[in-house]
């Protein structure tokens, strides 16, 4: 749409896109702050990124004894409930390897975002590979549209999901094969092609999107266990189950 | 909500609170217009609702029960726990359309299936959800389509 500002960098291995409406939509102070969230996901990845061998989490996986500082002591937190909440389904530690990537990518666009919300009369959508969160300065104003990939054809789109303040995930195996197991088994997940969850916050979100896709069969079922969320569950056999859980 | 309020010697100074109300779809740092509190209160009906609140108390404690503040999402109001003169505690009593925080909780959208698959520019999306695009998945991406549009 004509009245939308975008832009794209890649950082963490993903592209970060951002969509901007309203005043600050491309003005001086709008693209500045865009270039303040790209360097706080750029100081994210310093601390988090296994691919570098000098973060946190490589020097950790390494065995050097090393402090915690806060922001890891906070995704480490979330990374325990996370497993907790999804009964050991999601875990971050596999062969006593700690591999924080997937609490990691929706807390830090989450936080990321909120510099976004200081911008006045601004609504906006920042992406981190597929992951979203949006806001739009009127809580009533214009939703951002926001399009569910067809699992088995990338190219296509399964629905649309219209979110004015809000996040939303999508786990599947569209584009890096089977990169999620369960935990508790070490195995793909079956029966099911990708799990898009809807919410509030894109921390949860995303982690709950991947647990339950890590869950396979069961992906509908545990997600209606969670409360305040919203999405659809693609199967392996193309059926498409939307479902809502019951409000927090 | 149904509550009982006692006149209480007006030795309780009534607290107008700019109450910060964080649905769970405005963070704590929206920018949004700030909810002000309305002093003068807006009965809508509750019995605790009158010009400036009112009060309750047993021994060292009491309660204030605010007056319903008009704000961007409808109708809030709080109630505070005083020890003496100190906030112990806050509850909200009235949340926008009554039970307004499940009502915003419950807005997320359901997902709009498509029945007949279509691309995005046909279906006018923003942005697109998919599985983790990686750097090198992107090119291929709709929403690189997207980004470049």
């Amino acid at each position: 749409m004509t009245d939308t500002w975008r832009a794209v960098e890649q950082v963490m291995g993903l592209p970060i896109s951002v969509a901007m409406r309203g005043r600050h939509a491309g003005s001086p102070t709008g693209v500045a702050t865009w270039r303040e969230v790209v360097a706080e996901l750029q100081m994210v990845d310093r601390i988090f990124s296994a691919y570098r061998p000098d973060s946190w989490v490589s020097r950790h996986n390494a065995g050097e004894l090393l402090g915690t500082p806060a922001v890891v002591a906070q995704v480490l937190a979330l990374a325990d409930r996370a497993c907790r909440e999804s009964d050991g389904a999601f875990d971050v530690r596999r062969d006593g390897v700690l591999d924080l990537d997937g609490v990691v990518k929706g807390w830090a666009v989450e936080r990321a975002s909120r510099l976004l919300r200081y911008l006045a009369d601004t609504d906006f959508c920042l992406s981190g590979g597929g992951d979203m969160t949006c806001w739009t300065a009127d809580p009533d104003g214009r939703p951002w549209q926001v399009g569910i990939e067809h699992p088995r054809g990338p190219q296509r789109l399964v629905a649309r999901v219209p979110v004015r303040r809000g996040a939303v995930a999508t786990s599947g195996t569209a584009y890096r094969g089977a990169h999620i197991v369960d935990a508790r088994t070490g195995l793909p997940p079956t029966g099911v092609a990708s799990v898009t969850v809807v919410g509030e916050d894109l921390t949860w979100v995303d982690i709950d999107a991947t647990a339950a896709f890590a869950h396979g069969d069961r992906a509908a079922a545990w997600l209606r266990t969670r409360p305040g969320r919203s999405g659809l569950v693609v199967w392996d056999d193309g059926s498409v189950e939307a479902w809502q859980s019951d409000a927090a | 909500m149904k509550k009982i309020v006692l006149a209480l010697a007006s030795t309780v100074s009534v607290v107008v609170l700019l109450f910060g109300y964080h649905t769970s779809t405005s963070g704590p740092e929206a920018v949004g217009t700030p909810p002000a509190a309305v002093s003068g209160g807006t009965d809508s009906g509750s019995s605790a609702a009158s010009t400036g609140g009112s009060a309750k108390a047993s021994g060292s404690t009491s309660t204030v029960t605010g007056s319903v503040a008009q704000t961007q999402w409808g109708p809030v109001q709080v109630e505070l726990t005083m020890d003496g003169s100190t906030i112990e505690g806050v509850s909200v009593v009235q949340y926008p359309n009554g039970n307004g925080r499940d009502q915003q909780i419950n807005s997320y959208a359901l997902p709009i299936l498509i029945k007949e698959t279509i691309s995005a520019q046909s279906a006018q999306i923003d942005m697109v959800s998919g599985a983790t695009v990686t750097s090198v998945g992107y090119q291929q991406s709709l929403q690189s389509a997207l980004d470049q549009a």
